[in-house]
Parts: structure tokens; C-alpha cells; sequence
């Protein structure tokens, strides 16, 4: 196990039925990474993070989370250990006020990573135009507010990891770029992020490394110039235009 | 007790206004006043309908504010009286027998809660399957004890009694003071009162917080690092003690109780308190708690046979009428009115 991984996947396998969602899945992103994973529909993309967060259980294999074997960790208790996790369907709590949406998540935070926490949170509240006060309805937010009150209720959580999974489906142009600005900037501060995603232009933006899944396996991994002029990647996913 | 004051006013019940508490006050005092203008036959009556305010209280922070739909609560309101009949009336003319009684209710109803709630909520039970598990628990328990009729169905001295129930239940006492007639009126009224704040208190507590999100998404909320299971178990505990405390004061007000309380006519009741008035107001709930029993109780003794039609058709009225309650639906109503006036008085 490396020391500096914040995420390591090793043999993982999970099935549904007849359908492989992970087939042997070595895996691996190292602390202060910005990593963006793409793939086609169906390349199990989003069980790999169900599974990284605990709500779906491997078949077979080990996840190390920050060098802890957390593959029969509950995910409450991994959520502990400093990860968060956005879903590819919003799921802000949208009958209660953004106020509460980013009260709720606040008992539960990693207190050692306050200080630090707390500036992230505050700069992406910012940026986003939400404010912790607003009373407003989380359900009444305009799409890409509600997407980025998500984050925001993560990251009241001060944690070391966030997956997000199509954080910007959705979203005009200038609020992708709003989004990719702010993770840039959270990445910068030394929090791992790891992002599933769709569109090559924000993955382009924002991306260090590449991970691209294919049928259940890591197909290709590497730069962002690496993965564009990969040929079999082009084949599958990114087509040949 | 600056903190004690905001839990209460917080806003996870309805009525937050200096008005709302002026009149919360006003009417405390009528209910404080109302024994010494009326027959202590009618007090008794009353007492009645306070006492299965806590059962409702329950089940608004279970159902309303949890998510958790129970269909059986009335279970934990049965082993809650029949314990306490088994304790107080072996213990009789023992001065400490009814508090002995009350606490062996409160435990033994917690007891079964928690022993039922950990493989309900620890197995991650779907929700739907929650208040078919609850009903046949209660009917289970009404069906046990239909049967314990005869001699050979005692606990010590006290004879559980089959479908003629457990009579000779002692009255609650406190030191060689005993709690019936207005006295007894009084200690429901205390104990509706300290149920309500304690419970505002709680749902406007984090663990409140929490527990409104595991209603609205339990996955989002464990993903924000929360057992959610261990908070649905409390809660559900919790709300089974409320039921037992109902249950406690019932056979201390009636000195008596049959299966049928633990039947299913019974434990309908609870629920169409809280669709009624409405699941997410612990306020709504008291209301309409009060007023159906009074409702129903009227009706009933006034040898109407259709007090049940009745309350089931204000129940499917309310679906479809005002999903959100009634009480819930005009309190609502009445406060974007008042924003509306305020706003329209400013220059």
C-alpha cells in the first residue's frame, strides 16, 4: 500500500446478475490529486464510486482509503475518515432551507481538518452565491445552484477526498467554468477530488490524470494530451472527429 | 437557559410569533382554570383526552419528523399498562408500588422497542414493509393476550384476565399522595406539557436536524457521515415510550385494561391523529390528537354508533383535501397571511 494514496483499489470485482460493473479493477489516486474518470455509459463509473464510498459491496478485492482497508467499512464510517461524495442525481435535501441543507451535515465533520475546512467552504460558498443564512427552499434553487449546494453540504463536512459524479450535467457554460474555477482552487488547497464526468471540455480544464473505464476495467489512465490522442480511446468513447 | 428557550422557539414546529405564545399561554391557563368551572366528571373526560396526547406526540416524531410509518404503536401503550398493573398491583398498599410500576412500564415498552427496532432498522427493513411488521406485532400481542383468561394466566396475585382485561389497576402515587380526579387531570396536563417542550426542544436539537434528513433522503444523510440506523432505533424507542407513557396514564386514569387497546381499531387511532392534524408539526398533532379524542368520545357516549365512520371519513377528507394536515394546512395559511398584512404596513 502506498503511503501517499488516497484511494487504492486492488482486484475489485462486483457483478449485477450478468453484468459486470467492475471486473478486476486496480485502482489507484494519490492525496492532492485531481483526477477525472471517464467512460462510456454502462463502464461502471458510477458502482466503482458506490462502491468507494460503501454503498455497494465488492464482490471481491480490497479498497484503501488514506492507506486504511475500509473494504468492510460501513460508509457512515468512511465518511468519518474524511471522504465526501456527490451524486450523479442531485440529492440535496430539496424540501428543507439551504440553510439547514448545510447545518445538517456540520456534527458530523472532521474537526482535525477545521481550519482548513473551513476556508475551502467558505471560498466555494462564495463563489457559488450561496448563503448559509438563505432560508430559501433547497427545491426552489435554480439547477446549478442546487448542484453546487451539494458540494457545499460536502465540504461543510472538512474533508481530505471528494468524488463527484457529474457534477456539472446540466449546468450553461459559465457555470461549468464557475465550477471548474472552484475545484481547481479546492485542489489547489490539497484536497483530493476525483471526478467522474462527460463533458472532455470542463475534463480537459480541470484534469492532471485521466482514468478511463471501459466494461467494468481501467482501460486507460493518463495525461489529459495522453488519453485525447489515445487510439483505442477514441474508438470507444471520445469517437474518431 | 438561553439555549433552552431558542431549542423551544426554534423553528421545527409550527408557531414561532410573540402571538403564537401569548395565545399558547392564554390557552395553558384555560386548561389550568377549566377544573375549577366544570363537573369533576368532565375533568375526567378531559384527563382522557390529554392522556393519549404523548401516543400522538410519538407518532408525529416517528412518522412526521423521522420517516418511519409504525402501524402498531399502540403495542408499546398495552405493555406499558399491563406492566404497570402487573408491578403496581402486586406491589398494592405499597407506597412505592405505582412509581415502581410506571418505571417497569416505561422500561419493558422501551425494552421491546429496542429489541424489535434493531432487526427492523439494523436489517435495513424497507419502509413500506415497517407498518405491516408493527401491525402484526400488536395483533399478535392483542391475539396473546385474548387468550390469558383464567386462573392459571396471573403474574403473582394480578390476573391478566383474557378479553375482560386487567382490573383493579391502582391509581398513580407519589409518596402517600394519590393522583385522581383533578389531581390526576393536572399530572396529564404536566405531562402533555413537558412531552411538547421536550420534543420541540429535540427536533429543533442537531440530532432533530438530522433525523428530518434521514426522512428526506437516509442515503444523503449516512453519505454525510451519519448512522442512520442507530438514530432510527433511538427514535423509535423513543416514540415507543411516549406510547407507554399514554398507556401508563390510561390504567391509572380508568383502573383497567382489556386486549382491545392493543387492537387494530386502536391502533388506527394514533395515525389518523397525526395524518389529521399533520405528521411534520408536533403542535398539529396535539390539537388534533385532543379534538378527535374529544370527538370521538362525545359521539360514542352519546350512544352514536357512527363516531369511527366519522373519524375514518375525516381521515380520507384530509387525504385528499389537505395532504399536509389540517392543522398544519390553516397554520400555514394564517402565516403567509400575516407576512402579507406586515409587509403590506410597512411605508
Amino acid at each position: 500500500m502506498e503511503l501517499n494514496a488516497a484511494i487504492e483499489t486492488r482486484s475489485l470485482n462486483k457483478r449485477f446478475g450478468g453484468v459486470v460493473a467492475a471486473d478486476n479493477v486496480n485502482f489507484k489516486v494519490l492525496s492532492g490529486e485531481l483526477r477525472c474518470m471517464i467512460g462510456p455509459n454502462g463502464a461502471g463509473k458510477s458502482t466503482l464510486f458506490a462502491m468507494l464510498c460503501g454503498l455497494e459491496s465488492a464482490d471481491s478485492g480490497q479498497i484503501f482509503v488514506f492507506g486504511q482497508d475500509v473494504t468492510r467499512t460501513q460508509a457512515f464510517k468512511r465518511v468519518r475518515l474524511g471522504v465526501g461524495l456527490t451524486f450523479q442525481t442531485n440529492r440535496a435535501f430539496h424540501q428543507l432551507s439551504v440553510r439547514e441543507n448545510l447545518t445538517i451535515p456540520r456534527a458530523s465533520a472532521k474537526q482535525e481538518n477545521m481550519e482548513v475546512g473551513q476556508a475551502r467552504l467558505e471560498f466555494a460558498l462564495d463563489a457559488f452565491g450561496l448563503d448559509p443564512k438563505d432560508q430559501t427552499k433547497a427545491g426552489e434553487l435554480p439547477h446549478n445552484q442546487l448542484q453546487w449546494l451539494e458540494m457545499a453540504m460536502v465540504l461543510v463536512g472538512y474533508p481530505n477526498l471528494i468524488l463527484l459524479d457529474e457534477p456539472t450535467a446540466g449546468m450553461a457554460a459559465e457555470e461549468t467554468q464557475q465550477t471548474a474555477k472552484v475545484l481547481k482552487h479546492l485542489n489547489s488547497t490539497g484536497l483530493t477530488t476525483v471526478v467522474v464526468e462527460h463533458d472532455m471540455a470542463f475534463v480537459k480544464d480541470i484534469a492532471q490524470t485521466v482514468t478511463v473505464l471501459h466494461q467494468g476495467q481501467v482501460f486507460a489512465e493518463g495525461s489529459v494530451a495522453e488519453i485525447t490522442a489515445h487510439e483505442n480511446v477514441r474508438k470507444i468513447y471520445l469517437g474518431r472527429a | 437557559m438561553k439555549t433552552i428557550i431558542g431549542l423551544i422557539a426554534g423553528g421545527g414546529d409550527i408557531g414561532r410569533t410573540r402571538v403564537f405564545w401569548i395565545g399558547f399561554g392564554v390557552i395553558v391557563l384555560l386548561f389550568l382554570l377549566y377544573p375549577t368551572q366544570t363537573s369533576a366528571f368532565r375533568v375526567s373526560n378531559v384527563s382522557f383526552y390529554l392522556l393519549n396526547i404523548p401516543l400522538g406526540l410519538g407518532m408525529a416524531l416517528l412518522w412526521g419528523y423521522c420517516g418511519v410509518l409504525s402501524f402498531g404503536h399502540v403495542a408499546y401503550f398495552g405493555i406499558a399498562g399491563y406492566t404497570y398493573g402487573v408491578i403496581a398491583g402486586n406491589m398494592s398498599g405499597h407506597p412505592l408500588g405505582p412509581l415502581a410500576g410506571v418505571a417497569g412500564g416505561l422500561l419493558a415498552s422501551a425494552f421491546v422497542a429496542g429489541i424489535f427496532g434493531y432487526f427492523v432498522f439494523y436489517a435495513r427493513v424497507q419502509k413500506w414493509i415497517i407498518p405491516i411488521l408493527t401491525l402484526v406485532l400488536t395483533l399478535l400481542l392483542e391475539t396473546f393476550l385474548g387468550q390469558t383468561a383464567g386462573y392459571q394466566w396471573r403474574i403473582g396475585s394480578v390476573l391478566l384476565g383474557g378479553y375482560n382485561g386487567m382490573t383493579g389497576i391502582p391509581w398513580f402515587q407519589l409518596g402517600g399522595f394519590v393522583f385522581e380526579g383533578y389531581s390526576f387531570y393536572y399530572l396529564c396536563l404536566l405531562v402533555v406539557l413537558a412531552c411538547y417542550f421536550s420534543l420541540r426542544m429535540l427536533v429543533n436539537s442537531n440530532f432533530g436536524q438530522v433525523i428530518v434528513a434521514i426522512r428526506e433522503d437516509e442515503v444523503r444523510t449516512e453519505l454525510l457521515g451519519y448512522d442512520i440506523r442507530a438514530r432510527q432505533l433511538v427514535v423509535f424507542v423513543l416514540s415507543a415510550m411516549l406510547a407507554g407513557l399514554s398507556g401508563l396514564l390510561y390504567v391509572q386514569w380508568g383502573n383497567y385494561i382489556t386486549p382491545s387497546q392493543v387492537g387494530l381499531l386502536q391502533a388506527a387511532l394514533p395515525v389518523i391523529w397525526a395524518a389529521v392534524g399533520g405528521t411534520t408539526s408536533l403542535l398539529a398533532v396535539v390539537i388534533s390528537a385532543f379534538t378527535l379524542n374529544w370527538v370521538t368520545y362525545t359521539l360514542s357516549s352519546q350512544g352514536n354508533q357512527y363516531a369511527m365512520v366519522i373519524i375514518g371519513t375525516l381521515l380520507v377528507v384530509t387525504m385528499l383535501f389537505f395532504p399536509r394536515g389540517i392543522v398544519v394546512m390553516v397554520a400555514e395559511r394564517l402565516g403567509r397571511l400575516t407576512t402579507r398584512r406586515t409587509a403590506s404596513s410597512k411605508p
